[in-house]
C-alpha cells in the first residue's frame, strides 16, 4: 500500500475515543484485541491466498503472432467481474470523507487500475443500484480507461432511495452466465445500505448464482446484514465491513488477487490468439485505414477509431486497437506475451516466509530488505535464502515484488 | 471432557468450556453438598442448562443415596424439549466414555394436549377440552359403569396401559414428549398416564413450574415424589409472580352465572340420583362421617407434598353436619352464590381482608367458617359420587369453592378487592372480585420444606437478595456469575437526552410531552438507519405505545422509518402478534430489515429469542414500571412493607428492572451473537437502577455512556456494529472465553475463575 492520505483536520473527524484505545489488556476483550485478530487475520489472507494456488504451467507456443494453448490452472487467471455500487441514499453518509459515494468511487478508481494490472486478460463491469432499480454503468470489458472515465462521471450521481441486491445480481447475471465455464465469474458489491429492496424472493436468486458457479463478494459499509452473509457464503465469497477508510481499500485491495478456481473446471486447455501490433502499410502497400473491431458497438465516439496499424486476430484477422479482447468474429482470446507474463506470478507464487520470534535471531537484528531495525515481536524468514524481513517488507514483498529480492541477488552473484 | 469439581467427577460432553460454566458448577456442588437452597444468576447462551445437568446427574452418580431424583422445572414446551435434548446429548457421551449404558431414566412431562395419541382426543385443539374428553374416557367411575355396559366408549391405550404398564417399568433412558408418544404407540400404552407413572422411579424429570407450584395440579402429579430430591427452576425471574397467580382467584359476573347453571345441573342430577340410586348418596355421607382420616393417614408419614390449600387441621376433623348431605351441599353453595352475587353488586370499589369478609358473610347469610373450608373437598366429593364426567363443565363451581376453602383457610397474606369497573373504562359496569394472593412464599413454601436443594436460576435475577426475602427461605449460596468474552459483544447504552438537550424519561409527568415523544421518534429513526436487520423496541405499556405510535404517525416520523425498516407491532392478541413475529422475522431473514414494537411484560419480553440477526439492537423506552394505580399491586406493596420490611420504592424499582433486563436480554443469546442494548431513559442512569441491573450487563456500562444524547449513541452504535461485523472465529475464543481441558487447569485460570462468581 502507498503512504496514508492525508488526515483530516481532528475537527472534522469522526468521534475518536482515542482513550479507549489505551485501556489496558487485562480484561483482554478490547479495542487492542480487536486489532489483534485485525492483524491475524491480515496475515491469514497472506497464507491461505498462497496455499491455494497449485502449479500448472504454461505450455503456449508463443511463436509469432499465433495461436497457442493455455492450460487452464486452479487458479483463474482470466476473471470477469462485476462491481455493484450502492448509490443509495445511505451513500450521502459523511463518515468516510467527504461522503461515502465519492470516497468509494475514488477507491475504485484504484481498485480498477489495480485490477488490470494484476489480471491483464480479465474483464470488469459496474452495475449502480438506487431507487429499487439497477443500472449497469459499463459493460464488461478489458479497457481500464474505458471504466475510469465512467466512474469519474458517476460522482456527480444524485443518491436517493433502497439499493436493490436482487436487481443488481439479476442484472449482473444476464451477462456473467454467458462467459465461458473455465473464467471467472465474480460478483462484487459494495453495499451501503443496510435494507435491500428486491421484487422476489433473493434466496430463489442465490440458488441461481451457486449453480451458475457465481462467486459474490460483499464490502458492507455499515455493518453486517445477514443476507450479504448467507449470500457470501452460498456462493463461496467473501464479506467483510470496513471500519475505516485505510480498512476500506485493504478489504478492497484483497478482491484484486484471483480467487481459488473450483475443482472442476470445465475444461483444461483454452485456446489463445498472440498477435501482433503491425503497420500494415509496412508490409502492404494498397494497405488502407480501417475500423478496431471493439469500436464498431461502442456509442462513445470519443476517438474515431480509424486507423492503419492494429493488432490482427490470427484466426480470423480482425482488427483491434487495444489487448487483450475477446474476437468479436471468431471468439478467440487475443493476448500478448508480457500480459501472460504479468499474471505468471499468480501460478508460480512465492512462497510464504516462516514467521519466527524475533528473540531467536542472533546477531544484528535488522530487515534485509528495508534496512531498519526489527523493531515487532515478530520476523519473517525466506525459506530458501534464509534472510530475514520485517512485517512490512514481507507484505511489500508478496504484494508487489513477487519475488524474494536476497534469493534474485544471490543467483545474479552466482 | 472430563472435570474435576472439587473431588467430584464431571462428565462434560463438550470439547470445550466455558469458564463461567466450571464456576457455575462449583457454585451448585457447594448447595448440594451443604443440602441447601441456592440463588444463582448466569447470562443465557452461557450454557447454563448443560453445567447443571453434567453436575447434577454426576452428583448422582456418585452419591446415589443423597440425591436420588433432579426435578428440573422450566416454563414452555420448547425449553423443556430443550433440556430433554441437552440431557441426551450428556448420556451419550458418558455411554461413550464409560463404554457400558447406564441405566439412567429421565423424561419429560407435559399435560394431555401434548402426550395424548387417542386419535379423536388428540385432535382437539384446546388443553382443557382434551383434558374433559380424557376424563369422560378414562374416571374411575366410567370404567366401572363399563363392566355393566360394555358399549361405552373407552380409551384402549388407557385400558392397556391399566392392565400391563404398571407392572413394567419404563425402560431407561432419555425420553422427550415424542419419544413418549412412540413409545406409548408402539406398545399401546397411554403416554400422558405412563409418564406420571414413571416419574416415581424415574432419575430426572422435566417438566414446568406448575406440577410443583400449583397446588391443585401438584397434588395430583408431584405428590409422591421423594425427599432427597434436587428441585431446579430454570427461569425463574418471575417464579413469585407464578407463585401468586397459582394461588389467585379472580371472579367475574359471568363465572358467577356459570356457576348458577353448574349448581342447577347438580341439583338435578341429585335428584335423578336419589329416585334411581339413593343407596350411593348415603354411601358418601357415611364417608364424609369418617372425614378424611385417609388423607390424613398418609400425611403423617410425610411421603406427600403437603397441599397448600389445605392445612392438616382440616383433615383431621370430619366434614361438618352442615353440607354432609347432598342438598344440603347445594342449598349452601347456593346461598354462598347469592351472597357473592349481592357483594358484585357495588358501585364502589371495596378492599377488605379475609377476616372481614368471613364476618360480613356470617352477619349477611350465616355461613360458618368451617363449612367454608370444606368446600372444595366436599364439591369433589360430589362431583365423584355423582359420576359426572366432564369435570371441564364443572369450572365455574370448582373455582367458586376454591376460593371458598381459601378465604376460609388463610387469615393472612391474602386480600379481597371488588371493583365494579375496569379503570380504563370506567363507564361500563364489569364487577370482579379480585382474591388475590400477596404473598408467594405460600405456595412455594412446600417445596422448600419438603425437597433438599432447590436452586433457583435465571439470566436475569438481580438483585440476589431479594428472592429469598420475597419467597421467605434462606439459601447457602447467592452467586451472579459474568460473562467472560473474548470481544465486547454487548453494548449497553443510556440515551438520557435528544439532540436538543431534552430530557428523555416516560415517567409519568412528560408522558405526554410532544418534545419527549418527538425525540424517541428520532432516536429509532436514527437507529433504523444504522443497525442491521431486526431492531426490538420495547414500550412500558400497550397504552404508551398506542398513543407514542400515533404521535409518530401524525408527525411524519413512521413514514421515515419506514423508508429503511418495515414496522410490526404487537398486539395484545396471541395469533396476531404470532403472525407479527413471523413476518418480522422474515424481513430480518430477506434484508429488508424490520422493526419489532412490543411491550415490556408482553408475550415477545418473556419468551421469544431474538438471536443473532433477529435482534441486533434493544430499545427500551422507558422504564416498566408496573401499573402502580392497581389496587392489587397497592395491597401486594402494602404486605411486602409490613411482612418483610421490603420499602415500595424497592420492589417496584426492582420488579420494572428485571423486566428492564430480560427484554434487553432477548438480544444477546450466546458468545458468537451481538448486539445494542439502548436504554432510553434518563432513569436508568441512577444508581438505585443502574445497581439493580445483572451484573454481566452492569459491568459493560461505561461512565462515559450514562447520559447520552441520540447522535452520541448513533456514533457509538455505529462504531460497535463495524467492531462486530469483523470476522470471529473460534480461535479467538480460546483460552480466553473458551477452553480446553489443559488451558482450565491452569493455575491462572484457576485464579481468574474464582473471580468469576460474585457472591452476595
Amino acid at each position: 500500500m502507498d503512504e496514508e492520505p492525508e488526515r483530516a483536520k481532528r475537527w472534522e473527524g469522526g468521534y475518536e475515543r482515542t482513550w479507549e484505545v489505551l485501556k489496558e489488556d487485562e480484561s483482554g476483550s478490547l479495542k487492542s484485541s480487536v486489532e489483534a485478530i485485525l492483524y491475524q487475520s491480515k496475515r491469514k489472507r497472506m497464507i491461505t491466498s498462497h496455499n491455494q494456488v497449485r502449479l500448472g504451467m504454461v505450455q503456449g507456443h508463443r511463436n509469432t503472432g499465433n495461436i497457442g494453448l493455455l492450460p487452464i490452472l486452479l487458479k483463474k487467471l482470466m476473471r470477469h467481474l462485476y462491481v455493484v455500487i450502492d448509490c443509495s441514499r445511505s451513500m450521502e453518509d459523511q463518515d468516510l470523507k467527504p461522503n461515502r459515494l465519492t470516497s468509494t468511487l475514488k477507491l475504485i478508481e484504484k481498485f480498477v487500475d489495480e485490477y488490470f494490472d494484476q489480471n491483464p486478460i480479465s474483464q470488469i463491469g459496474f452495475i449502480t443500484t438506487k431507487n429499487k432499480r439497477a443500472e449497469k454503468l459499463t459493460d464488461l470489458a478489458g479497457n481500464p480507461t474505458k471504466h475510469t472515465t465512467a466512474l469519474k462521471k458517476a460522482v456527480d450521481t444524485v443518491c436517493g432511495g433502497e439499493p436493490s441486491l436482487y436487481n443488481s445480481l439479476n442484472l449482473a447475471i444476464q451477462s456473467l452466465k454467458h462467459m465461458p465455464g473455465h473464467t471467472s465469474r465474480e460478483i462484487l458489491i459494495v453495499l451501503s445500505s443496510l435494507t435491500t429492496c428486491d421484487p422476489a424472493n433473493i434466496y430463489e436468486l442465490i440458488k441461481t448464482l451457486k449453480t451458475l458457479k457465481i462467486r459474490v463478494s460483499v464490502i458492507g459499509l455499515s455493518a453486517e446484514v445477514r443476507v450479504c452473509t448467507v449470500l457470501t457464503r452460498e456462493t463461496g465469497g467473501l464479506y467483510n465491513v470496513i471500519l475505516d477508510e485505510s480498512h476500506y481499500r485493504e478489504l478492497l485491495m484483497m478482491h484484486v488477487k484471483p480467487p481459488p478456481a473450483t475443482t472442476s473446471s470445465e475444461c483444461s486447455l483454452i485456446r489463445m490468439g498472440f498477435p501482433q501490433h503491425t503497420v500494415s502499410a509496412v508490409m502492404d502497400r494498397d494497405a488502407k485505414p480501417s475500423f478496431s473491431m471493439s469500436h464498431l458497438d461502442s456509442s462513445s465516439s470519443c476517438d474515431p477509431g480509424l486507423s492503419l496499424g492494429g493488432y490482427f486476430c490470427p484466426q480470423c484477422h480482425a482488427k483491434y486497437t487495444e489487448l487483450p479482447v475477446e474476437c468479436k468474429v471468431c471468439g478467440l482470446t487475443l493476448v500478448s506475451a508480457p500480459h501472460l507474463a504479468r499474471s505468471f506470478h499468480h501460478l508460480f507464487p512465492l512462497q510464504t516466509f516462516t514467521e519466527t520470534p524475533v528473540e531467536e535471531l542472533q546477531g544484528e537484528r535488522f530487515c534485509q530488505a528495508c534496512q531498519g531495525e526489527l523493531k515487532e515481536k515478530s520476523m519473517f524468514t525466506c525459506p530458501s535464502c534464509k534472510n530475514v524481513y520485517c512485517m512490512e517488507c514481507d507484505l511489500y514483498i508478496h504484494d508487489a515484488l513477487h519475488f524474494c529480492p536476497c534469493c534474485t541477488h544471490g543467483d545474479a552473484a552466482r | 471432557m472430563k472435570l474435576n469439581i472439587e473431588g467430584l467427577l464431571v462428565y462434560f460432553p463438550y470439547d470445550y468450556i466455558y469458564p463461567e460454566q466450571y464456576s457455575y458448577m462449583l457454585e451448585l456442588k457447594r448447595t448440594l453438598d451443604a443440602k441447601g437452597h441456592g440463588v444463582l444468576e448466569m447470562p443465557s447462551g452461557t450454557g447454563k442448562t448443560i453445567s447443571l445437568l453434567s453436575l447434577i446427574v454426576a452428583y448422582q452418580s456418585a452419591f446415589p443415596l443423597e440425591v436420588t431424583k433432579l426435578i428440573y422445572c422450566s416454563r414452555t414446551v420448547p425449553e423443556i424439549e430443550k433440556v430433554v435434548e441437552e440431557l441426551r446429548k450428556l448420556m451419550e457421551y458418558y455411554a461413550k466414555e464409560t463404554g457400558e449404558r447406564n441405566n439412567f431414566l429421565a423424561l419429560a412431562l407435559s399435560s394431555r394436549k401434548n402426550l395424548c395419541i387417542h386419535p379423536e382426543v388428540s385432535a382437539l385443539r384446546f388443553g382443557k377440552e382434551v383434558d374433559g374428553k380424557c376424563h369422560s374416557l378414562t374416571a374411575s367411575y366410567i370404567r366401572s359403569q363399563r363392566h355393566t355396559d360394555p358399549n361405552l366408549p373407552l380409551c384402549s391405550f388407557y385400558e392397556e396401559f391399566d392392565a400391563v404398564g404398571r407392572q413394567v417399568p419404563l425402560p431407561a433412558g432419555i425420553y422427550n414428549l415424542d419419544d413418549l408418544k412412540d413409545f406409548g404407540k408402539r406398545k399401546g400404552w397411554c403416554p400422558y398416564y405412563l409418564a406420571r407413572y414413571s416419574i416415581l422411579h424415574a432419575n430426572i424429570v422435566v417438566y414446568s413450574y406448575h406440577y410443583l407450584l400449583d397446588p391443585k395440579i401438584a397434588d395430583l402429579v408431584s405428590k409422591e415424589l421423594a425427599k432427597n430430591s434436587v428441585v431446579v427452576f430454570d427461569e425463574a425471574h418471575n417464579i413469585d409472580n407464578v407463585c401468586i397467580d397459582s394461588m389467585s382467584v379472580n371472579i367475574t359476573r359471568r363465572t358467577l352465572d356459570r356457576c348458577q347453571n353448574n349448581v342447577d345441573t347438580l341439583q338435578n342430577t341429585i335428584h335423578n340420583i336419589k329416585e334411581s340410586d339413593a343407596a350411593k348418596l348415603k354411601e358418601e355421607y357415611r364417608r364424609l362421617v369418617e372425614g378424611l382420616k385417609e388423607a390424613n393417614v398418609a400425611r403423617e408419614t410425610d411421603v406427600y407434598l403437603a397441599n397448600p390449600v389445605l392445612p392438616d387441621e382440616i383433615l383431621r376433623e370430619a366434614v361438618p353436619g352442615s353440607i354432609r348431605t347432598a342438598e344440603h351441599f347445594v342449598g349452601f353453595l347456593k346461598r354462598f352464590l347469592e351472597y357473592l352475587k349481592s357483594r358484585l353488586r357495588v358501585q364502589h370499589v371495596v378492599q377488605e381482608s379475609a377476616p372481614q369478609f368471613l364476618k360480613d358473610i356470617f352477619e349477611k347469610v350465616c355461613i360458618d367458617r368451617k363449612p367454608l373450608r370444606f368446600c372444595a373437598e366436599r364439591l369433589q366429593s360430589l362431583l365423584r359420587t355423582l359420576e359426572i364426567a366432564d369435570i371441564a363443565d364443572f369450572s365455574a363451581v370448582t373455582l367458586i369453592s376454591n376460593f371458598a376453602t381459601l378465604v376460609s383457610t388463610y387469615s393472612q397474606g391474602f386480600t379481597i378487592i371488588i371493583e365494579p369497573f375496569e379503570d380504563r373504562t370506567p363507564t361500563i359496569a364489569n364487577p370482579v372480585l379480585h382474591f388475590s394472593c400477596m404473598d408467594p412464599s405460600i405456595a412455594i413454601k412446600p417445596v422448600f420444606q419438603r425437597f433438599q436443594s432447590v436452586v433457583i436460576t435465571s439470566g436475569t435475577l438481580s438483585p440476589l437478595d431479594i428472592y429469598p426475602r420475597i419467597l421467605d427461605f434462606r439459601p447457602v449460596t447467592m452467586a451472579s456469575f459474568t460473562m467472560t468474552l473474548a470481544r465486547t459483544c454487548l453494548c449497553p447504552l443510556i440515551v438520557g437526552r435528544g439532540n436538543d438537550q431534552v430530557t428523555l424519561s416516560s415517567k409519568f409527568e412528560t408522558r405526554e410531552d410532544i418534545a419527549v415523544i418527538r425525540n424517541y421518534g428520532n432516536l429509532l429513526l436514527e437507529m433504523s438507519a444504522i443497525v442491521p436487520d431486526g431492531i426490538v423496541a420495547f414500550f412500558t405499556s400497550y397504552i404508551y405505545m398506542e398513543n407514542i405510535v400515533a404521535s409518530w404517525y401524525e408527525q411524519g416520523i413512521l413514514e421515515n422509518i419506514q423508508r429503511n425498516k418495515l414496522i410490526f407491532i404487537e398486539t395484545p392478541d396471541a395469533a396476531e402478534t404470532s403472525m407479527a413475529l413471523e413476518k418480522y422475522q422474515q424481513a430480518c431473514e430477506n434484508g429488508r430489515g424490520a422493526i419489532l414494537l412490543s411491550v415490556a411484560r408482553g408475550k415477545v419480553s418473556e419468551g421469544i429469542d431474538f438471536v443473532h440477526h433477529f435482534g441486533r439492537a434493544v430499545i427500551m423506552f422507558g422504564v416498566p414500571y408496573v401499573y402502580t394505580q392497581s389496587r392489587i399491586l397497592k395491597a401486594r406493596l402494602e404486605y411486602l412493607r409490613d411482612q418483610f420490611q421490603i420499602r415500595e420504592n424497592d420492589f417496584l424499582t426492582f420488579d420494572a428492572m428485571r423486566h428492564a433486563a430480560q427484554c434487553v436480554g432477548r438480544a444477546l443469546r450466546g458468545k458468537t451473537d451481538y448486539g445494542l442494548m439502548v436504554f432510553a431513559d434518563k432513569r436508568y442512569a441512577r444508581a438505585d437502577k443502574r445497581g439493580k441491573l445483572p451484573r454481566w450487563i452492569q459491568e459493560h456500562i461505561s461512565d462515559g455512556s450514562l447520559n447520552l444524547t441520540i447522535d452520541e449513541t448513533v456514533q457509538l452504535s455505529k462504531h460497535f456494529l463495524r467492531q462486530m461485523a469483523q470476522p470471529f472465529r473460534q480461535e479467538d475464543q480460546l483460552g480466553l472465553s473458551l477452553l480446553t481441558l489443559e488451558q482450565l487447569e491452569s493455575e491462572e485460570m484457576l485464579k481468574k475463575i474464582t473471580q468469576i462468581a460474585h457472591q452476595t
